[in-house]
């Protein structure tokens, strides 16, 4: 469909500046009297600082302030979405690799970066530093974090953070035909936004103004004003559209850094972090999830038993939520009589995790498809049969007292075995796989949305979203465009500015078409029902005998647009008519996550492949991915993104990692040793498909999409890897060099 | 970055003079796809920085002359793939040039200086040690000529004395009928740093020149007279064992990221016969028997 409206294919709102170059992106924007800073940091991941001497680093020429952990309040200020735990500096001890200790405030950059390497920290490296699951459990090693920053905790005294409890039914008292029990791995990985994190604070009158690349710019606002003891309207954020950010930008890092720098001085302050930074900056947890599946020998399932550890980093973030959220629904859109989850959030001195696209759900989304897969195949039924079998149908409860199933996921599911030859006789060389990923969209939400239409027509949106890519400008245009009868190109989107756009909760969990999106509309809603009153003036009807509709007025006997009515009805002083919205989810304390899903993302991905039998390269020779969408309201940017997301989840089940040595330094920071796909390490034939019953909960029935096509990757390629050479191999990513080590261990 | 003057002679006696002058405080400037990497993250520190580019005699062409393809020192990958004469002669410099970097890189990147960086892993040294090159070098005292074999020493050393500069790489034409191709293994297709270079030839004599990089401190060149190798009827197995032979050389990194030791040893096997297949396959028919 062309046009501007909903369900059209519209222009990317911004894509041009985007493609061209004149975007604006945060490092782009230079202040009047800007000091740079750069981080100090240790090259190993835990060491007890001794102390820190400025002396050679203040000699530097331009340079302006050197803050350490001494120049900040006492006690350390903390802070987190979650727990209060990160400092604002390191204190006392280093953590993680790249934990910044100090930092250096120059005029120039350069001069930022040789006085940050001339800053002298004395330090003990300490070497019995906790970089895997089995050593963080194990009592003989270190805490991670200080047990006084939880002090009624019972596991204050170990690296548990949490060890949370999901499930229903009695998996102990059922009778299985089979159990397949399995450990499966999942490795550190990270966001590789293409634009690196950057920040900056100035002071602004009696406040303060933080430029972020945040994702959420209204958590930043309270983080700031807490900290500084500032109300939130002394706290201007500036949040100019992320260059990508995949979950990696959600929350507060080094904010707060840059805010008491330019207090200090008096002066802007910027921070813009390198690649190799974001790398110790942000993550994706590792995971070690076993799982025991019971089946019956008609492949039906009788239990899911999941101990799911996830290695969660040094400072909380938001990883206890994704433990949660992830974990929760690990038994996936299955109906399964009996489950149990006992899922963990294990601290440990590496990068702190956060959120990343799918939010825990790949992870045990690996595990558990690949373990059914397992089951299918001691069983001999076909893994397509085996997955329909089990499949909620659309309206059952499959997670006990949550939301029932809310799509026709059967169809999302056929139709990518269908796509993709399922059926059709495998070639000689090849494997196939399909598997299946649920994530829970919000369990809360709250955003609001001003709508102004101008004097002559036009159309100013205010939204608190972040557009990091996902073009959620061009989707709230088309609404407006739907239900204002306005052309796109004479519509404005206004978003990262705090003082200027009104509240919204955050940018994640694929919310904005839903939250935004009916705030939005609402707000349009709001407008219309102006226009009407105007219209039923002009005429003088009665309100009840005119309705607005698509950007149409209908009144007894003839008919209007919005603008002539709007135009003719503000008279010769002109005006404008404003329109708010709001959309809200509250939270159910009852709900063990706090509120069930505001909708599904429900995804099928299905592969075929080859193996090198010299090297163990995989070429994947189709990969099909159906999502259940609701509705798509812009076609191209819902392949956009399921494309995205496809070839992100490829990035993990193929080559992404990091690279450790033995004290926990990441050797493979920046662009040369972690390697992410290119075009060229595409799949020779990648098509995604939507299925579109207008069900969800948005806007016209749209769901919320851009994880779904990510979830299921690694599952599909690893059964196709089975099918085409025999191995199983339950630790990802599957790179040339542990294909063939497994081939070789086989021999 | 430590700011450095930046000089763009046009000539090169005038490049030489200022190389010779300021020795090892100056860098030269070609595509600047290695260079400037290594200016960012200060791994190189020079005073002075010569640009090539501006340089007339130097100025991107090949041409052929008394049986040599020449290729002057500012010509990118991206012509010497296209070009013709190339194609038909050295496809598997071709094969070579067209998987460094990116097409960007392509665009940039010089033949001379992915020799002069001294790279193990350097994409075109291994064909160029196949096709027996030499590179032309201007200096104090004039011209020299050199083998590419001697030309490389070790990890980011070639053998260019103080004020020296490579003014073109100079292919001789193959004389009898020869089938070649490169081959590489990489963690990904596209953009990647290989962890093995690997190029074999075959000639009409049964002459199998092969040559592989990445696997120790510089790419090697071995020559195979016997003619095993390059019979279309020898047993694999023969020529396993022939190959296997001129691997035990290889000394693969034990603390790489790339690839473990063992991998990448047991991936020159692989690599290595499989590129002599297809050398044996593109030998020109009639002379391959
Ligand atoms: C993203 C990226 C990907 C890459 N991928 C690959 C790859 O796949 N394979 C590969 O082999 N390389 C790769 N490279 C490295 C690089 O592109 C090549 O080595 C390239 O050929 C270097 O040529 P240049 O003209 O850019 O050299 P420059 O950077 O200009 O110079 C390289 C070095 O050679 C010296 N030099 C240059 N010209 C001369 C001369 N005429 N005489 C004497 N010394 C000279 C310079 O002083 C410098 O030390 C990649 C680089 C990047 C940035």
């Amino acid at each position: 469909m062309s046009g501007d409206g909903v369900g059209a294919s519209a222009r990317r709102v911004g894509g041009y500046g985007r493609v061209t170059g004149h975007q604006e992106y945060l490092a782009d924007i230079t202040l009047t009297d800007m000091l740079h800073v750069k981080l100090v940091t240790l090259d190993c991941a835990r060491a007890r600082i001794i102390s820190i001497d400025k002396t050679a680093a203040e000699q530097v020429s331009g340079v302006r302030l050197i803050m350490t952990a001494e120049d900040l309040p006492h006690p350390m200020p903390r802070f987190g979405p979650q727990f209060q735990d990160r400092p604002v500096l390191a204190t006392g001890e280093t953590k993680y690799h790249g934990e910044p200790i100090a930092a250096v405030a120059a005029e120039t950059k350069d001069a930022a970066e040789a006085a940050a390497k001339l800053v002298r920290v004395d330090h003990e490296v300490l070497v019995d530093g906790v970089f895997s699951v089995s050593r963080a459990l194990d009592p003989t090693a270190p805490l991670v974090q200080d047990p006084d920053l939880r002090p009624d905790d019972p596991l204050a005294n170990t690296n548990i953070l949490r060890e949370h409890h999901f499930g229903w039914g009695d998996v102990d008292s059922q009778e299985a035909d089979l159990v397949v029990e399995n450990t499966y791995e999942f490795p550190m990985v990270t966001h590789f936004a293409i634009e690196p994190h950057g920040f900056m604070a100035a002071p602004d009158g009696d406040g303060i103004a933080i430029w972020s690349t945040i994702q959420h710019p209204y958590l930043l606002q309270k983080t700031i004003a807490k900290l500084l003891d500032l109300p939130l309207a002394k706290v201007r954020v500036f949040a100019p559209d992320p260059g990508g950010a995949f979950g990696g930008k959600q929350n507060p890092k080094l904010e707060p850094l840059v805010a008491y720098m330019s207090l200090r001085t008096g002066r802007p302050v910027r921070l813009i972090l390198t690649l190799d930074e974001t790398f110790q900056a942000v993550r994706r947890a590792s995971t070690e999830i076993r799982v025991r599946t019971g089946l019956n020998s008609d492949g039906t399932l009788v239990f899911e038993d999941f101990e799911s550890n996830f290695l969660i980093g040094a400072y909380v973030d938001i990883a206890d939520r994704v433990v949660t959220k992830g974990n929760y629904l690990a038994a996936g859109p299955y109906r399964v009589p009996a489950v149990r989850i006992i899922a963990r959030g294990i601290l440990s001195h590496t990068t702190p995790s956060t959120a990343f696209r799918g939010f825990g759900i790949p992870q045990v989304t690996w595990a558990r498809e690949s373990n059914l897969d397992e089951g299918a195949r001691a069983l001999g039924i076909d893994r397509l049969e085996i997955r329909l079998r089990n499949l909620a149908e659309q309206g059952e409860e499959f997670v006990p007292g949550d939301t029932p199933a809310d799509g026709d996921w059967q169809q999302a599911v056929r139709r990518a075995a269908e796509l993709l030859g399922w059926d059709e006789p495998l070639p000689a060389g090849r494997g196939r796989g399909i598997a299946l990923g649920l994530k829970s969209g919000p369990t809360t939400g709250l955003s609001y949305s001003t709508v102004r239409l101008l004097g002559d027509g036009s159309v100013l949106i205010y939204s608190g979203t972040s557009d990091m890519g996902q073009g959620a400008r061009t989707v709230f245009a088309q609404i407006a465009s739907q239900e204002l009868g306005v052309p796109l190109d004479r519509i404005s989107v206004i978003m990262g500015d705090s003082t200027v756009v009104p509240y919204d909760q955050q940018t994640s969990a694929s919310r904005s078409s839903v939250l935004m999106g009916t705030a939005v509309l609402r707000a349009c809603q709001d407008i219309q029902a102006k226009v009407r009153t105007m219209a039923a003036r002009l005429d003088g009807v009665d309100e009840s005998e005119v309705s607005v509709e698509k950007g149409m007025v209908y009144l007894p006997g003839r008919e209007a647009t919005v603008t002539e009515t709007l135009v003719t009805g503000l008279g010769p002083l002109g005006g404008e008519l404003v329109g708010n919205g709001e959309m809200r989810k509250d939270k159910d304390l009852e709900h063990p996550l706090g509120g069930s899903a505001l909708f599904f993302e429900f995804n099928a991905t299905a592969v075929e492949l080859e193996v090198d039998p010299g090297t163990g390269e995989i070429t994947i020779t189709k990969h099909m991915t159906v999502s259940d969408v609701g509705l798509a309201m812009n076609p191209l940017q819902v392949t956009g993104q399921d494309e995205g997301a496809a070839i992100m989840g490829l990035g993990h089940t193929l080559m992404e990692h990091y690279i450790f040595d033995e004290e926990g330094r990441i050797r493979n920071l920046g662009a040369i040793d972690y390697r992410i796909p290119t075009s060229l390490d595409l799949p020779l034939e990648l098509r995604s498909d939507s299925i579109e019953n207008a069900d969800g909960p948005g806007p016209y029935g749209v769901k919320g999409i851009s994880e779904g096509a990510l979830l299921a990757v690694s599952p599909a390629v690893g059964s196709a890897v089975t099918e085409a050479t025999g191995l199983i191999i339950r630790d990802l990513p599957l790179t040339p060099q542990r294909v063939w080590e497994a081939m070789m261990e086989r021999v | 970055m430590k700011t450095f003057e930046y000089t763009r002679p046009r000539t090169v006696a005038e490049a030489v003079r200022l190389l010779n002058e300021h020795g090892p405080d100056a860098q030269l400037l070609a595509g600047g796809t290695d260079l400037v990497i290594e200016l960012r993250n200060g791994w190189k520190e020079p005073e002075v920085v010569i640009d090539l580019k501006r340089i007339d005699e130097l100025r991107p062409s090949i041409t052929e002359d008394g049986g040599f393809i020449k290729i002057s020192a500012s010509t990118v990958m991206t012509d010497i793939a296209e070009d013709q004469r190339i194609q038909k002669y050295f496809p598997a410099l071709v094969e070579s040039a067209v998987v460094v970097g990116s097409v960007q890189i392509r665009a940039r990147a010089t033949l001379a200086g992915n020799i002069c960086n001294g790279s193990p892993a350097a994409d075109t040294a291994p064909p160029m040690l196949v096709y027996d090159a030499v590179v032309a070098i201007a200096g104090p005292n004039g011209m020299r000529r050199m083998q590419v074999d001697d030309f490389i020493v070790g990890p980011g050393k070639v053998a260019l004395e103080r004020g020296e500069l490579v003014t073109a790489i100079e292919l001789p034409i193959p004389q009898r009928p020869m089938g070649a191709a490169y081959t590489r293994l990489t963690r990904r297709r596209g953009t990647d740093l290989a962890s093995i270079t690997l190029c074999c030839g075959v000639d009409a004599d049964g002459i199998t020149r092969l040559a592989y990089g990445s696997v120790g401190p510089r790419a090697v060149l071995l020559v195979e007279m016997s003619g095993v190798l390059a019979d279309p009827n020898a047993s694999h197995e023969t020529k396993a064992d022939i190959l296997n032979e001129m691997f035990l050389g290889a000394s693969p990194s034990l603390r790489s990221m790339r690839a473990s030791p063992d991998y990448r040893r047991a991936m020159l096997r692989v690599l290595g016969a499989r590129a002599l297949q297809t050398a044996i396959e593109r030998l020109p028919r009639e002379t391959a028997a």
